[in-house]
């Protein structure tokens, strides 16, 4: 059993999985039924191992409607037992600030450890607030980079073993690269967890960017030769792993012009595979700033357009090695393996007429399972 | 994702603006009595209208609602024929005889605003068929909002273009309220835009207060369209400003939330911000379109109060239609 205190934060962004890129490219459609179910495989796994505690963001889309329903149904399913389970009592707006307000609620409880359901973005929003509290990264959705597209399960067992200190978080943590936005003057704007792109679109718009046309400069802090979006143009060219210390940085051109270091096929979006042209490339040191060229046009980060550059501005992008800690989950579970931490000890468990009763009498009188001892 | 020149940005700017002003001018005058019948206002909800119409031709229809001022200015139905109509005078562009809820100008594709919540739907997919069969590359764009959206003609009409693979696109305007109950509430789904899968068509969601944000999205879609890809279903997410209809007291929303609304999220602050912040557009010129259209306001309302109504002979005239 774990210490009572710990816990566990649960952000799921109901609103992922929705922009323009289902109409310009076949990108994925996340359903909020299927956020609910992830939700709840992952509560099932933190269950397993005895994590006594989640708290969840709260959302207006029916996220946590649905994980409540489950939950009030759990006697049916005796095999079942998830932790004391929370909805963090909050102010919904509908936007990016609710998964702020979360995170900063989160850290104030010094949870042990946010399990994050969105893609690139949710996970900069949480980057941008949860300190030095482990992430347990799941994509919702074919399109994103940062985040893990894994069997939340799984996911779930490596955040309780992490959570519960069973695997050394030397072992099962990576700390990540971040990009950072600055004004010249050195005023913060915007982070990036994968890339910072400078398009000569002027407005923000729909957000995503899809025509390479537009597409000038691009920071990355990691380059995956097998990753969806901008971060593929340099991964194509010049892999960078996420525990490299360094990044890279690239200017772009019109595909097959003269004087290019490459023209290469990409696939920038999900069934958007198209011919970038790339006029140099080069290392990135953390701590380096790269001054951007552009004095008009927009700057996305992880692919979406954040910022719009008022004239005269001029934004300088650095990296860092500052960003958030995620846990690596199959390094978390070969360790796991390895080292017996999910072998069963004790009395059998999580079956059997005691258990099953425990679970009726808590139903009835509304409580959440809270003891651990007889499941673990 | 086209860039827009200063000409463009300026038309957007006095379409809305425009239709800001209507709105605002028509809550005024309505609670002084002069107005027949009931209005509902798209205050609020201008960058949806003007950003989808902007894509649009002449020869593109649209179909609207009960909420319907906005569509028909930003289609291109002339202000001062829309103010008489209300005011149900013969100059209107019904003759007077439709009021706000039936605005109509065939001339510039705008099919009619309709009282009947969802009836917008199976039009529009009459006029994209035509528009198919035509082969000249029209679309036609049904608004619906988000009360219509649970209606069983809106579903048919999803269905039937998608089967027909016409060339329509469904304009989800969630405006957080069906009369006085909250969307969140009564779409049992978390987006309307979901609904789109179900039907085998491309659903997105865009920022319903930013001018830009609904214009590329628009675009993409009508894109789509014109080349034959079939039908999209755009929800844009804003609030509307007043209430239902006008008189409508508003128990069912919050104290400051419109406050809020006009301070945060207006569709002509952004875009006026923006373009400032730019460099695109000076100031001074969103000021002198300010001015026009207060003017132009000014005008409709006091030729709309000075013309005659119509007499008890129209009523038996424009009843049926000849073909001959």
């Amino acid at each position: 059993m774990g210490p009572p205190s710990v816990t566990v934060g649960i952000i799921a962004n109901p609103s992922s999985g929705r922009d323009i890129r289902r109409l310009v490219s076949h990108a994925s459609v996340f359903p909020t039924a299927e956020k609910a179910n992830m939700v709840q495989r992952v509560l099932a796994a933190l269950g397993a191992l005895g994590v006594p505690r989640a708290v969840m963001m709260p959302d207006l889309t029916g996220i946590c409607a649905n994980v409540n329903r489950a939950k009030g149904r759990l006697h049916a399913s005796p095999g079942l037992a998830w932790p004391e389970l929370e909805v963090l009592a909050m102010p919904n707006e509908e936007s990016i600030r609710d998964t702020l307000e979360a995170v900063a609620r989160m850290v104030e409880r010094e949870v042990s450890v946010i399990v994050v359901l969105g893609g690139d973005g949710t996970h900069r929003a949480v980057a941008a607030k949860c300190g030095t509290i482990p992430l347990a990264t799941l994509s919702t959705g074919t399109n994103n980079v940062f985040p893990d597209l894994r069997e939340a399960t799984v996911t779930g067992l490596a955040a309780g073993l992490v959570a519960l200190g069973r695997v050394p978080p030397e072992v099962a943590l990576r700390r990540n690269k971040l990009i950072r936005v600055t004004s010249s003057s050195g005023v913060p704007e915007e982070i990036a967890l994968v890339d910072v792109c400078v398009s000569n679109l002027t407005h923000i718009g729909a957000r995503a960017l899809w025509q390479p046309e537009t597409l000038s400069e691009l920071v990355v802090a990691f380059a995956e030769p097998d990753a969806i979006g901008l971060s593929s143009i340099a991964g194509l060219l010049r892999p960078v792993s996420r525990d490299a210390d360094h990044g890279l940085y690239l200017r772009l051109a019109p595909p097959r012009s003269a004087g290019l270091l490459a023209t290469l096929a990409a696939p920038i979006g999900p069934g958007l595979v198209a011919e970038v042209g790339v006029a140099t490339i080069e290392d990135l040191a953390p701590g380096r700033s790269i001054r951007l060229r552009t004095s008009t046009g927009t700057i996305a980060v992880d692919g979406e357009r954040e910022l719009e550059i008022a004239a005269g501005d001029c934004l300088v992008a650095t990296l860092t090695n500052e960003g958030p800690y995620t846990i690596d989950v199959p390094r978390t579970l070969s360790w796991a393996a390895a080292n017996g931490a999910l072998h069963a000890t004790g009395p059998p468990q999580l079956s059997g007429s005691a258990h099953r009763q425990r679970m009726l009498a808590d139903a009835d009188t509304g409580v959440a399972p809270s003891t651990k001892e007889e499941m673990r | 994702m086209t860039q827009l020149s200063k000409a463009q940005l300026l038309q957007a700017y006095r379409t809305m603006r425009t239709i800001r002003e209507f709105e605002e001018r028509v809550h005024a005058e309505f609670a002084t009595g002069g107005i027949p019948g009931f209005v509902h206002l798209y205050a609020g909800e201008e960058a949806s209208a003007t950003g989808v119409c902007m894509q649009l031709r002449d020869d593109d229809y649209i179909a609207s609602t009960h909420r319907g001022h906005g569509h028909c200015i930003a289609k291109g139905v002339d202000p001062i024929e829309m103010m008489a109509e209300i005011y149900g005078k013969v100059t209107g562009s019904c003759k007077g005889k439709g009021g706000s809820m039936h605005i109509a100008d065939l001339s510039k594709g705008m099919m009619g605003a309709n009282g009947i919540v969802g009836g917008g739907g199976p039009l529009i997919c009459g006029a994209a068929l035509a528009a198919k069969y035509k082969k000249k590359g029209g679309v036609g764009v049904c608004f619906f909002g988000d009360g219509a959206s649970n209606q069983g003609t809106i579903f048919e009409a999803l269905n039937l273009a998608a089967v027909w693979n016409l060339p329509a696109i469904f304009i989800a305007e969630n405006n957080g309220y069906a009369e006085s109950t909250s969307s969140t509430w009564s779409v049992a789904c978390d987006n309307i835009a979901d609904r789109a899968s179900a039907f085998g068509m491309p659903g997105v969601i865009v920022d319903g207060f930013d001018f830009f944000a609904v214009h590329e999205a628009a675009a993409e879609a009508v894109r789509r369209a014109r080349e034959g890809g079939g039908p999209t279903l755009v929800e844009a997410k804003f609030m509307r400003y007043f209430g239902h209809f006008e008189g409508d007291a508003q128990t069912y929303r919050g104290a400051d939330e419109v406050k809020k609304l006009r301070q945060e999220k207006d569709c002509l602050l952004r875009f006026r911000n923006r373009v400032t912040s730019s460099g695109e557009v000076p100031a001074g010129e969103l000021d002198a379109i300010d001015k026009d259209v207060l003017a132009l306001i000014d005008r409709a309302v006091a030729q709309a109060k000075a013309d005659p109504k119509p007499t008890a002979a129209d009523l038996v005239t424009d009843v049926y239609v000849s073909y001959s």
